[in-house]
């Protein structure tokens, strides 16, 4: 991810081009490049393992056919993660599942092979998602993890800005409250808000 | 809700800045003025890095175990693999059922206003007719008969029994009534000629002539 934007983005439109010419090479490599960030993003909604790898090729099922399609009002990326995103919730809706709310007693479930540090942060990470409802966690994975703008969270979510903005707000001030404790640090001092 | 005990505007548009200072979207003029009000804030300086870490745990890869490969396979196998003609009927058979109820119930009131609107049909063709019509089609060898204003019912009864007539329309705004032979019998020129020779018959002619 050290690449800069643009220049990923320029790729990606390329590949989405090719793809629409029905370039399989092409949805190979755009597949192989989403395919971590949106297990990530979508592990905010689901735990299990085999309903991810369905949603995630549900939505290149949809990119594959629709590749022709993209205009560039957004980047490549937001478009995926917005298909990736209504596949999620649609996936959940069709077996009558809820987005995860044991979100802690799963995710400390890691490989062996995760590093103390990180399993620590992972577990510091889940302890304080398990406080945010579904569309806060997406939200938070969005601007911190993905690192969306506000402008770009409401176009993969489909809501207006000033309701990511909202979410965002409160996500954060639940958060904050949580994961000092977490971290056996002692809350900051607070006050209530009028 | 809660907000740190030193807030004030600063702080707030501290809190503001710091996801997208974390980010490196933020201008670097807002940047610039949050670290230097990180400098100053010991509970913004807290937040912050506690965000960071926020930042760094969520940039962490996903543990659950989602194999790449295998998805992609998946895939291609998916692609492959030809779309069922039946695509449509699979539309009809998962979509809504609200939807195909309202549509069975248009259909069935399409046909219930169908076959209302046949039996109304039918009914405005009614079993009998008024003397007020228009005259019905006379058959072939009628009379056209004009009575004298003048006679009786029962001598015209007597004439079109002795003649062996019967009325099958009329009278029409002149006066006039078809006739035909009854039973199997056929007019013939003789009850005609009888007809014209009755003092109270003003007219008496075969239909078909009438042009």
């Amino acid at each position: 991810m050290n690449e800069p934007t643009s220049d990923v983005d320029s790729r990606d439109r390329m590949l989405l081009q090719r793809m629409a010419a029905g370039d399989r090479a092409a949805l190979e490599t755009l597949y192989r490049a989403y395919h971590g960030g949106l297990s990530r993003f979508l592990s905010r909604l689901t735990r299990r393992a085999d309903l991810i790898e369905e949603i995630v090729n549900d939505c290149f099922w949809v990119a594959w056919r629709k590749a022709g399609s993209f205009h560039g009002d957004s980047r490549v990326s937001t478009w995926i993660m917005g298909i990736a995103y209504r596949c999620g919730l649609k996936a959940l809706r069709q077996r009558g599942d809820e987005p995860v709310d044991d979100y802690a007693l799963r995710e400390g479930r890691g490989p062996s092979h995760d590093p103390d540090e990180d399993r620590e942060l992972r577990d510091w990470l889940g302890e304080g998602l398990k406080h945010l409802s579904a569309d806060q966690r997406i939200v938070v994975e969005l601007v911190y993890g993905v690192g969306n703008s506000l402008d770009e969270v409401a176009a993969i979510m489909q809501a207006p800005v000033g309701t990511v903005k909202a979410r965002l707000f409160h996500a954060r001030i639940k958060l904050r409250n949580v994961l000092p404790t977490l971290a056996g640090d002692p809350p900051a001092q607070r006050e209530n808000m009028s | 809700m809660t907000i740190p005990m030193n807030s004030g505007k600063d702080c707030a548009r501290a809190w503001e800045i710091m996801p997208w200072a974390l980010q490196a979207t933020a201008a670097p003029g807002q940047r610039e003025w949050l670290m230097h009000h990180l400098a100053q804030c010991e509970a913004c300086s807290a937040e912050f890095a506690q965000q960071s870490r926020l930042r760094c745990a969520l940039s962490l890869p996903t543990n659950v175990p989602v194999d790449a490969e295998h998805g992609l396979k998946r895939l291609l196998e998916r692609i492959d693999t030809p779309e069922p003609d039946a695509t449509p009927v699979r539309r009809w058979s998962s979509g809504n059922r609200l939807t195909r109820a309202l549509a069975a119930a248009v259909v069935l009131q399409a046909i219930g206003i169908g076959a209302l609107g046949v039996r109304l049909w039918s009914d405005q063709a009614p079993h009998y007719r008024t003397l007020s019509r228009p005259a019905l089609l006379e058959p072939a060898g009628a009379l056209r008969v004009v009575p004298a204003a003048g006679m009786k019912l029962a001598d015209w009864n007597k004439l079109l029994h002795d003649l062996g007539l019967r009325v099958i329309d009329g009278p029409n705004d002149a006066g006039a009534y078809a006739v035909v032979p009854a039973g199997s019998a056929s007019s013939s020129a003789s009850t005609l000629r009888r007809l014209r020779a009755d003092s109270d018959i003003r007219l008496a002619e075969p239909v078909d002539d009438t042009p």
